[in-house]
């Protein structure tokens, strides 16, 4: 009797600890199927296209000649639809409009040289960044590190009333030995680097790039002070949509490509 | 220590005959403590900030004006600090927005808390008001339906509700608000509620506010207009330009509803002197629209500039560069003082806002959202409070 009732406990016990491993391999199975299945990009974006928000008036980022958008963003709106085999249309809309008609749905995505703004993530939810146009130090190459401590004042090169003059101050608080070099234009700034009538320029990444582009000749090394990061918007809600972008862009990222297009326009 | 029984009841009886004795102070004490519970349960969580002393404006250049944005401001302090600012600056005026829509959340029942902290405020600091009304509450919006409505969208049964709200405004603040702008950018559809704009509709709207302002305070100038400067042709989606629709409300009949012309006159990528043409958007385009009021016979009304301005950001199509943005601003400054006799302030946009927005707009400022200065404010103080600035803010552009 004893015996037979022992049986019967291991049998039970067997048959609980079988059952909880199927349970459990069901659920792992259930779990990695939800987060790895790509979603279907018919279903994420069910007209069949993804409508994309621009403000064309940000060159080189996005600008209107007339007759058609051109720019960075432009391109890469078109490897990212390339990328999800999706035909793309896009809208041109003043900064103004652009979030209200991504949470009205009237475009499924915006890519505006659009900086990261918490204030807005309850209603939308940015992809990883593209690009990142924070304020560079820009030093003649192979110069060394900028010291502060030296006798002579540090000559810094920037933009009159630009963001660079709040970075310029806020070192100055800080008690750093600068002697302030304003002009009247960022290139001026850059101007005064390359002729070493600086020890340092500081300016946005994209003016920086550009300038290298027209002075094929010289070359700057750069260190970012800040960072603005640019990244794609996409409705809160539309989570498929917003893993199928951000996917993309982690493949295009990862390829090279995004560097590409970055480099053609900056 | 320790007490016997009996010790501790001679304690107590003291006590209570003690109690007994003051009881009618007892009472009161209790009352005046259960009043002070009760007050402090009612008033609102609002930070105390004192007023301060009546202050008066020094400046050499009365018709500086800017655009404030303190309707959103939550901090009694960021309001009080905007304003001083302002005064510093050597501004005598400012255009603020006094949203209908916050006044008015319930048909009937005003609630001017949120525009008396702000116009108190204002008049202590000695500052003119010009006060821009819109923004339809919810009850006032037509029922959605199929087609979305906004925070725009008036429908013409709205119109004397809404002119009732301007009336109320009026009165309220008759000692305290010098002009009030009926709408803003009517021309443009965003504006509109998103629906075709119609001249002869704002137009209904004027003439309904104007009789309730008028009502409430002869006194009180109503400001029309305000309308876009935009190249929009007949027929578009997104709006009319500016010179048709002011064309189009006098020929509603306008002219009878208004005292003054609201005028938008944003400089673009033009330096403040650049000639005015149809076909192009620049600060002097308010010329045009004075052409217009002079042909409709209106010459002998002046106009207030309630927006104006340049951009600095690096990368937007329509902005300058920082050091161009300042000098166009002052320079802009002395044309309208020596060629527009017709115009009264000059209202820069914008002050400051109450939290960046992290694009294009927020380089329209001259206090950034933590209350950094930027050196147009610096430039514009100089020039508005007379003081003389000595050399060049930047360094000559290094030669080759």
């Amino acid at each position: 009797m004893a015996a037979s009732a022992r049986r019967l406990t291991r049998r039970l016990a067997g048959q609980i600890a079988v059952s909880f491993a199927a349970a459990l391999a069901f659920a792992l199975g259930y779990m990695f199927l939800r987060i790895e299945a790509p979603p279907d990009p018919a279903k994420a974006f069910p007209t069949g296209e993804i409508v994309i928000g621009v403000d064309a008036s940000f060159p080189p980022f996005a600008l209107n000649d007339g007759s058609t958008l051109t720019g960075l963003d432009i391109d890469l709106a078109r490897a990212i639809a390339a990328e999800l085999d999706l035909p793309l249309r896009f809208v041109n809309i003043g900064f103004y409009s652009l979030h209200d008609a991504l949470i009205s749905g009237r475009v499924d995505l915006l890519i505006s040289a659009l900086r990261i703004d918490r204030a807005r993530m309850d209603d939308l939810r940015y992809t990883r960044p593209y690009f990142d146009n924070g304020l560079v130090l820009a030093q003649a190459a192979g110069a060394p590190e900028l010291n502060f401590d030296e006798p002579a004042k540090t000559r810094i090169a920037y933009e009159y009333a630009s963001s660079a003059e709040g970075q310029i101050r806020a070192w100055e608080a800080a008690g750093r030995r600068l002697l302030k070099l304003p002009y009247e234009r960022p290139e001026h700034a850059l101007d005064a680097l390359r002729l070493g009538l600086a020890d340092a320029a500081i300016v946005d990444a994209t003016t920086l790039r550009l300038y290298q582009r027209s002075r094929a000749d010289w070359m700057a090394d750069q260190r970012y002070l800040t960072n603005e990061p640019y990244a794609t918007a996409i409705r809160i809600d539309r989570a498929d949509a917003w893993r199928l972008v951000d996917g993309a862009l982690e493949t295009l990222i990862a390829s090279g490509e995004v560097a590409i297009i970055i480099g053609k326009w900056l | 220590m320790s007490y016997s029984p009996s010790r501790l009841r001679a304690i107590s009886s003291v006590f209570i005959r003690l109690l007994w004795r003051q009881r009618r102070r007892g009472l009161a004490l209790f009352i005046l403590l259960a009043l002070g519970f009760a007050l402090a349960w009612r008033r609102p969580a609002v930070e105390q900030v004192p007023l301060g002393e009546q202050q008066t404006v020094a400046t050499a250049k009365p018709a500086v004006c800017v655009h404030t944005l303190l309707e959103n401001e939550v901090e009694e302090a960021k309001i009080k600090r905007s304003l001083q600012l302002t005064r510093e600056l050597g501004a005598s005026a400012i255009t603020q927005f006094f949203p209908w829509a916050y006044a008015e959340l319930t048909r009937g029942q005003y609630d001017w808390s949120g525009a008396d902290r702000i116009i108190r405020r204002a008049r202590r600091q000695g500052l003119r008001i010009i006060a821009r009304l819109g923004l339809v509450p919810a009850w006032a919006r037509p029922a959605s339906g199929d087609s979305p409505t906004t925070l725009n969208t008036l429908p013409d049964s709205a119109f004397d509700d809404f002119a009732r709200y301007a009336g109320a405004f009026a009165e309220r603040y008759r000692d305290a608000v010098a002009a009030v702008i009926i709408w803003n950018e009517p021309n443009l559809s965003f504006e509109w509620g998103y629906r075709p704009v119609d001249p002869a509709a704002y137009v209904r709207l004027l003439r309904a506010s104007y009789a309730r302002v008028k009502s409430a305070n002869p006194a009180a100038i109503v400001l029309a207009g305000a309308l876009a400067p935009t190249l929009e042709p007949a027929g578009s989606g997104a709006g009319l330009n500016d010179i048709d629709f002011l064309d189009q409300m006098y020929k509603a009949g306008a002219a009878e509803h208004f005292d003054a012309l609201a005028i938008h006159a944003y400089g673009f990528q033009d330096p403040p002197d650049s000639a005015p043409a149809r076909g192009r958007l620049n600060f002097r385009r308010a010329e045009l629209l004075r052409q217009v009021m002079v042909a409709h016979g209106d010459a002998d009304k002046p106009a207030y500039i309630t927006e104006f301005g340049w951009n600095d950001h690096p990368r937007w199509a329509n902005a300058v560069r920082p050091s161009q943005r300042s000098a166009y601003t002052i320079r802009a400054y002395d044309f309208a003082e020596a060629n527009w006799d017709w115009a009264a302030n000059l209202c820069l946009w914008a002050l400051r806002y109450p939290a960046d927005l992290l694009s294009y707009p927020d380089n329209f400022t001259l206090i950034s959202a933590d209350f950094t200065l930027k050196p147009i404010y610096f430039a514009l103080q100089d020039y508005a409070r007379g003081w003389e600035r000595s050399e060049s803010p930047w360094l000559p552009a290094p030669a080759d």
